[in-house]
């Protein structure tokens, strides 16, 4: 069923283009960026890139990524304020939720963060949403080790 | 998962963390995996696409090495295929702080510098409307990590390491971004020896989870990306 669901969410995610971020995709990376620094001194490196956009209560954005069992990592989101509290997941390839240990989970009202190791390298998505608040943009980014 | 890939900021995993993972399963001779200089004069933009983005993960080989010196030539080469390209502003402004790295061996800094180079290109590629340029840098990039990475696991393979070549999702995600390529791309030489190895990758890299490639299968691999790299730095009549 939860397969079901992330073939259909994906399934009208179209590649998006690059487009030049609105002030609050930069805002909600400012945000997100403020809260993967902190990896870094833990010897994470904050991968360059990031995904941003907008979304509304109720309809979560997915993003696929490609992992490497032995790495581990952080995911981080971001959002302006009409989001007081968000919320970001992983899910394997199978749409099964990834279980991630209470010390590797971060959340503070538009900002929250993940971490773990996968398993076996391959496709994951990380799933945003917002918990409580009104349509927000936001950004996410990753750190690895 | 039709349909699934997304972004190339994030989809598409940077050499260096393909890299962090392999370190993790033994000491690696980095410098063992440098190759003769290739050419940086060729006369078609979508070859010259592919082997930039090769250089840039040349330039990736070059840090875990801890070699200044071939960080540096690779630079230059990059500059020239970016200048030709018509993206050198982007490289140029950071080749100062590259090279600044580079001599003080400052390597964490130098694969941070590097990717932000990297993304800077795609991103000038992608506000002159050349998207398909952005394609096939990620691509010959990919095509060079592959390449490596199959080279060094095939030589010192164990089930482990045979198992971090999967990577179902990237292939989904380059063939797709390959198959919106205009027709004038499609139908360059050098795109169209990737285009047609991409499907016998495919097929060596797309295996399930809980199950490695045979050592012969990840040699099979090499040879094939080894192959496309050969074809796409040969200049073209």
């Amino acid at each position: 069923m939860k397969r079901t669901f992330l073939i259909l969410v994906c399934a009208f995610l179209a590649f998006a283009p690059v487009h030049a971020a609105t002030d609050g995709e930069v805002a909600a990376r400012r945000t997100a960026l403020g809260i993967a620094g902190a990896f870094t001194n833990d010897g994470f490196k904050l991968r360059d890139g990031h995904w941003s956009g907008s979304f509304a209560p109720g309809k979560p954005e997915i993003v696929q990524v490609n992992l490497y069992a032995g790495n581990q990592y952080w995911f981080t989101l971001g959002a302006t304020p009409p989001a007081k509290k968000v919320a970001v997941s992983v899910y394997d390839e199978t749409g099964k939720p990834v279980k991630i240990d209470a010390d590797h989970a971060f959340q503070d009202n538009s900002v929250a963060a993940v971490g773990f190791s996968p398993e076996n390298s391959g496709k994951y998505f990380v799933k945003v949403e917002i918990v409580d608040g009104a349509a927000a943009d936001f950004c996410l980014v990753y750190s690895y080790k | 998962m039709t349909g699934a890939a997304r972004v190339d900021g994030l989809t598409v995993p940077m050499p260096g963390e393909f890299m962090a993972a392999l370190n993790k399963l033994g000491k690696i001779d980095w410098s063992s995996k440098f190759r003769i200089p290739i050419a940086t004069s060729y006369t078609s933009r979508p070859q010259m696409a592919l082997n930039l983005g090769g250089l840039i993960a040349d330039g990736y080989i070059a840090i875990e090495a801890q070699d200044g010196q071939q960080v540096k030539n690779i630079g230059r080469d990059v500059i020239t295929l970016a200048t030709a390209l018509g993206v050198s502003k982007e490289v140029k402004e950071r080749s100062s702080s590259i090279e600044a790295f580079a001599e003080k061996g400052e390597w964490d800094q130098l694969k941070e510098e590097l990717e932000a180079t990297q993304n800077e290109v795609k991103q000038a590629m992608s506000e002159a409307k050349d998207q398909d340029l952005v394609t096939l840098v990620t691509v010959g990039g990919w095509l060079r990590g592959v390449q490596v990475i199959s080279g060094q696991i095939a030589a010192h393979y164990t089930e482990l390491g045979g198992k971090l070549m999967r990577q179902p999702g990237v292939i989904e995600f380059l063939d797709q971004h390959l198959d919106k390529l205009s027709d004038k791309d499609k139908d360059d030489p050098s795109v169209r020896i990737v285009r047609k190895k991409m499907g016998d990758i495919e097929k060596l890299l797309d295996f399930p989870p809980d199950k490695a490639p045979s050592a012969e299968q990840v040699k099979e691999l090499n040879v094939i990306t080894s192959d496309a790299l050969k074809e796409i730095t040969k200049k073209q009549k």
